[in-house]
């Protein structure tokens, strides 16, 4: 199956390693991804702060070229590209004043009509169709001795307008489905749609350590072994700062953050350097030593 | 916050609030003070008890000043959370989003310059080279908040935030995870074109 792949800015620059996987792993799952030609930076978060026209306009753009393409989906691995292309998508098609505007600049316009993913949603179809199993080639035992907890954050499940929401506001169960079709049960717990203070663990150290406190601090007391998340940024904070807010909130022990991608691609036989899991700032491969899965 | 009776202006008030609620697309007028916004509310405990309800109360009565410059106008994370648990479907990110512009356009010093400093080089980044250079926008965003502390002679601040940055940026590069070359999309033109248009919309 053809899928349109938008990467975004992050997947080119600190988070490329989620870039890599996500192409390996789909290959693997039969999805080949066709990443948009010439696409352009979202907006992200900070566009609605700094104009209100541009944080629809940018991803209007990406729009266009996605439709070109003639395929029917999109697929957009982090949270915040995902969140502000649904976004735009829903206001363009509320708004026919605002698309015209949009699409006097662009090459190609927006016309409406390809569905646009989050990684999740490709994933899920991908188990739904029973192709997701037969790739596992690690030992069920193995597997079962994973006690990840699933961390979404904000931009999975949350939007500032109305959009067909995928997924549980308040309890989502994506990530545990996939998860569940490998054989690994992820566990229960409070924090994984909270904030991780995404662009705020730079400007305002203050209020987003607190956050990851609170997130960090709630998996290791259940017993976690790692989270598993599917946001480039959540994965960067929680990852890069965990030597910053654990001391300062007593987290002793240090949990790996790992994006689906490499749990799926570790599952399927691939090795630690094909998926790029030595770039993390925590590390996970000692605790995939000790559980055998390395 | 309260308002001694003498000094709330229904004139003001309402310009206000309309202001705002055509801005954010929320309707400000259905919030009923229930609070399941500040009870969800992360960052409640930094911003000095301005929750979303008291920031859409400072709205209603017409408290220009008190709406524009307030913790949480800066330190909101936009999570959304207060939006989603609304029942009258208000979402105060939004609103605090809207703030942050509106007080920009009334040429006003940022509660918090680092944030306001972060998201335009973010998106000066963005517009510039069509996609966002992480290295380049970071530079830019750290050597304003160097200039911000400097016009404090904050000697101590400069040291400790360049100290935090190397150390960080050497942990990066040592993980890969730091990208030297340049990103940029060809279509830039386009992105170009929608800043104009965007600035004359502001305009008009």
């Amino acid at each position: 199956m053809d899928i349109a792949y938008y990467p975004g800015c992050s997947l080119k620059a600190s988070s490329a390693l989620y870039d890599v996987q996500s192409r390996r792993v789909f290959e693997a799952l039969g999805v080949h991804l066709k990443e948009i030609e010439d696409w352009n930076c979202c907006g992200a978060t900070s566009a609605g702060k700094v104009d209100d026209f541009l944080a629809v306009a940018m991803p209007a753009r990406n729009l266009g070229i996605a439709e070109a393409t003639g395929l029917s989906e999109m697929v957009i691995p982090c949270s915040a590209c995902y969140s502000r292309t649904l976004v735009a998508q829903a206001q363009l098609e509320k708004d026919a004043d605002l698309k015209e505007a949009v699409n006097e600049a662009l090459a190609a316009k927006v016309t409406g009509g390809i569905k646009v993913s989050s990684i999740l949603e490709v994933l899920l179809a991908v188990v739904a169709s029973g192709d997701m199993k037969q790739k596992i080639q690690k030992d069920k035992k193995i597997l079962k001795a994973l006690k990840p907890a699933c961390y979404y954050g904000c931009l999975q499940t949350r939007f500032p307008c109305a959009v067909p929401v995928p997924d549980d506001v308040e309890n989502p169960q994506g990530m545990e489905k996939v998860l569940r079709a490998i054989g690994i049960q992820a566990m229960d717990w409070s924090y994984k749609t909270d904030c991780c203070g995404a662009s705020s663990a730079v400007t305002d150290e203050e209020a987003a350590d607190a956050l990851m406190a609170r997130i960090v601090k709630d998996a290791v007391a259940r017993g976690a072994h790692c989270l598993v998340v599917t946001c480039p940024m959540c994965q960067l904070n929680l990852d890069a700062q965990q030597d910053r807010f654990g001391p300062k909130y007593g987290i002793q022990k240090r949990l790996p953050v790992f994006f689906i991608t490499e749990i799926l691609g570790l599952a399927m036989g691939m090795s630690v350097e094909e998926l790029q899991i030595d770039r993390h700032l925590t590390d996970g491969t000692q605790l995939l030593k000790e559980l055998e899965w390395i | 916050m309260t308002v001694p009776v003498h000094e709330y202006d229904p004139q003001e008030a309402r310009s206000l609030i309309e202001e705002v609620s055509e801005r954010s697309g929320q309707n400000l007028l259905a919030c009923y003070q229930c609070r399941r916004c500040a009870a969800g509310c992360p960052v409640a405990e930094e911003t000095e008890y301005v929750t979303p309800d008291r920031l859409i109360r400072r709205i209603a009565l017409g408290d220009r000043e008190g709406a524009l410059t307030n913790e949480l106008v800066w330190r909101c994370v936009s999570c959304y959370t207060c939006g989603t648990r609304c029942p009258n479907d208000i979402q105060t990110a939004r609103i605090t989003e809207t703030l942050k512009k509106m007080a920009k356009e009334a040429h006003l010093e940022p509660l918090r310059p680092r944030i306001a400093a972060f998201h335009s080089a973010f998106m000066a980044s963005g517009v510039r080279w069509g996609r966002v250079n992480e290295m380049e926008f970071m530079g830019i965003y750290e050597t304003k908040t160097a200039l911000e502390s400097l016009k404090r002679m904050d000697l101590k601040a400069v040291a400790e935030e360049l100290k935090a940055q190397v150390d960080f940026g050497l942990a990066m590069f040592k993980h890969k995870r730091m990208h030297m070359g340049l990103q940029m999309a060809k279509g830039r033109k386009e992105i170009h074109r929608l800043k104009k248009k965007a600035e004359q919309r502001r305009g008009k």
